[in-house]
């Protein structure tokens, strides 16, 4: 900007400041984008969350989660795990197969399974047993010179410890403090949580898979979607936080129950019983609200010679919308039942249930001499929204996911080439976008680092905390 | 299911073994071959087939080398004195391999789907760092100098792709 504010240069207005700005601006959108986001080129651009320390002394999915994505940010989180156990998740994996070795070097025969995958990335790896008496001065130095933590265990676990919020904001008052459990306080204050539970007892599971009459039963994802889902609206809270703190120099506690944040997700389902004492059913792969808009099943799968029983057998579903009076009167030209769009020209017709189980009847018998791509490129053809229901192979097969990097290798410092999908899928960003540098590290792998560099304890201390097994 | 073998060998003492060793099914589902009792060693001839006992145990003459060991034992009648996995010479280790997708056999994956080393197996040498501190510098050829060399083949084959 120029000195005298009433000076108008070319420069200080919005858009193009030299030729190469405006070659940039005049690019299409899309070669646009592959400019601004790069993918592939975010370590060199900087990091937004850079500057912040958050301790997670978190377990599983749900709150690891929460932290990673502020460690993919660039915040330095120190996940602090129990001396040559570690975190639960690092035991778990998928059919107790895939293990990538060492937990810890006392225990080279245990590994750490690739369920602890996308929770924790980018972490610095510590040990310590915090609720030793000993082991309080380095627990509360921590806390003095970092930003936030973020625990899940049973509620006023830490409080017993000393070292729940009342007593951290003592210590550092611009802390910001996560609790991030099941039931959080009320009746059930003491129920511990998994994402089953959070799917289960917020409503979600019974909302979620087929009707009984269909031969469906109330659904678990999967997945563990709660814990996922969970995890990122901690974030949004640690955020927001950040944000007062910057305001008003002041910490907060966050306090988050896994059960009732399923109930966000439900949509109409309070206000509905509210007003009508409706009690939201489960509908499947269709919908409620629109038709057509569901998942119907193909009669031939996409790859009949595969080995593979997900491509096998499995790639046999295709989504279809056609919910607009023209697209559904489109729909029902292609599967030569014009008298379907006679019966049901009217969408407040067609969405009701009967109607529906009609409609996805006749798509399926349609669909049942046709194989999953064969019924995806007529749809498309007649300008319809169809796609079909990819396996992980496929998704790692796509050319779109490719093109803006959402799965990828990466080299690990310690477990070489790794296929990541979970840091690039959270969106991008042009400036300050997500990065993966490691996907997780052993039990107490940075020990050294925190207590004799960050904290100043000699090597002799570390050393025999470690041989008493207090990190 | 979970079949076992309940050793009654006369030992040293004049009383039975008394020790049930257990069959897990995932090794014994279809399995013919020798087995040794976690306590006393005995040696039995069994032959599983669909999970169940076709013949057998049959115990074998003293000095028969088993083929494998059961995963877990223990001696329900001492107040459960148990033999967990992995007890070398009575008890199976338990390597926790990864299996080959669908045949089912252990199997230490050394490279991803494109063909690129992977780092991770199992078993890891002891750190050399302090208080659990890993140097984070994994030198192929000196760690793991046959992968290193069958990685050198790989890309001389032109099986070593970017996706």
């Amino acid at each position: 900007m120029t000195k005298d504010l009433r000076e108008c240069r070319l420069e200080d207005l919005p858009g193009p400041k030299s030729k190469q700005e405006l070659d940039e601006m005049r690019m299409p959108y899309e070669d646009y984008c592959k400019a601004v986001f790069a993918p592939g080129h975010e370590m060199s651009k900087p990091e937004a969350l850079k500057g912040i320390r958050w301790l997670s002394t978190t377990m599983y999915i749900f709150t690891p989660h929460s932290v990673a994505n502020l460690a993919e940010l660039g915040a330095e989180v120190i996940k602090v795990e129990m001396p040559r156990m570690g975190d639960p998740m690092k035991h778990t994996s998928p059919f107790n197969e895939a293990y990538l070795y060492p937990l810890h070097d006392t225990r080279p025969m245990t590994g750490t399974g690739y369920g602890f995958t996308s929770a924790n990335v980018n972490e610095y790896y510590l040990s310590m047993d915090y609720h030793l008496p000993e082991m309080k001065e380095a627990f509360y130095r921590l806390i003095k010179m970092s930003d936030g933590l973020t625990e899940c265990y049973r509620p006023g676990t830490f409080d017993r410890w000393k070292q729940s919020y009342r007593f951290v904001q003592e210590l550092n008052p611009r802390f910001i403090y996560v609790w991030g459990g099941g039931f959080g306080y009320g009746p059930k204050c003491f129920g511990g949580s998994y994402d089953i539970l959070g799917q289960a007892h917020a409503g979600l599971a019974s909302v979620t898979g087929m009707h009984e009459f269909m031969g469906g039963h109330c659904t678990k994802h999967s997945n563990w979607c709660i814990d996922w889902y969970s995890g990122t609206q901690i974030t949004f809270g640690i955020l927001a936080a950040l944000h007062w703190r910057a305001k008003t120099g002041l910490g907060t506690m966050i306090e988050f129950s896994q059960v009732q944040a399923a109930t966000r997700v439900l949509g109409h389902a309070a206000p509905m019983y509210g007003r009508f004492g409706i009690v939201r059913q489960r509908w499947g792969n269709w919908d409620t609200q629109l038709c057509v808009h569901g998942i119907i099943l193909c009669g031939k799968s996409d790859f009949p010679d595969a080995i593979n029983p997900q491509d096998k057998f499995e790639a046999r579903y295709a989504m279809v919308s056609a919910f607009q009076d023209k697209d559904f009167k489109a729909l029902c030209d292609v599967i030569k039942k014009p008298d379907m769009y006679s019966k049901y020209m009217k969408h407040k017709d067609r969405v009701e249930g009967e109607a529906q189980v009609d409609i996805y009847a006749e798509l399926e018998d349609w669909a049942k001499d046709k194989s999953r791509a064969e019924v995806v490129r007529i749809l498309q053809s007649e300008g319809l929204l169809c796609e079909p229901v990819m396996n992980d192979r496929e998704v790692y097969e796509s050319e779109h996911y490719r093109t803006r990097g959402t799965v990828r290798w990466m080299e690990d410092p310690l477990f070489g080439d790794v296929l990541v999908q979970g840091t690039y899928s959270a969106g991008l960003m042009s400036q300050t976008p997500r990065r993966q540098y490691w996907i997780w590290r052993p039990v107490g792998a940075d020990n050294v680092k925190i207590y004799h560099e960050m904290l100043g304890y000699p090597i002799s201390t570390v050393k025999e905390w470690y041989d008493k097994a207090w990190i | 299911m979970c079949d076992i073998i309940w050793c009654k060998k006369t030992q040293a003492d004049g009383k039975p073994c008394e020790t049930v060793n257990y069959l897990d099914p995932y090794c014994f589902w279809n399995w013919k071959g020798n087995i040794n009792c976690a306590h006393c060693g005995t040696v039995y001839a069994i032959h599983m087939i669909q999970g169940h006992m076709y013949k057998g145990p049959d115990e074998q003459p003293a000095g028969t080398k088993p083929d494998t060991s059961p995963l877990y034992a223990d001696k329900p009648l001492e107040g459960y004195i148990n033999y967990p996995s992995g007890m070398e010479g009575r008890t199976r280790p338990f390597h926790c391999l990864p299996r080959h997708i669908y045949l089912g056999v252990p199997d230490m994956v050394k490279f991803s789907i494109r063909g690129k080393p992977l780092r991770g197996w199992r078993p890891q040498p002891k750190s050399a760092g302090i208080a659990g501190q890993f140097p984070y510098n994994w030198e192929m050829e000196k760690l793991s100098p046959e992968v290193a060399a069958e990685y050198k083949e790989k890309i001389a084959k032109g099986e070593v792709k970017e996706w």
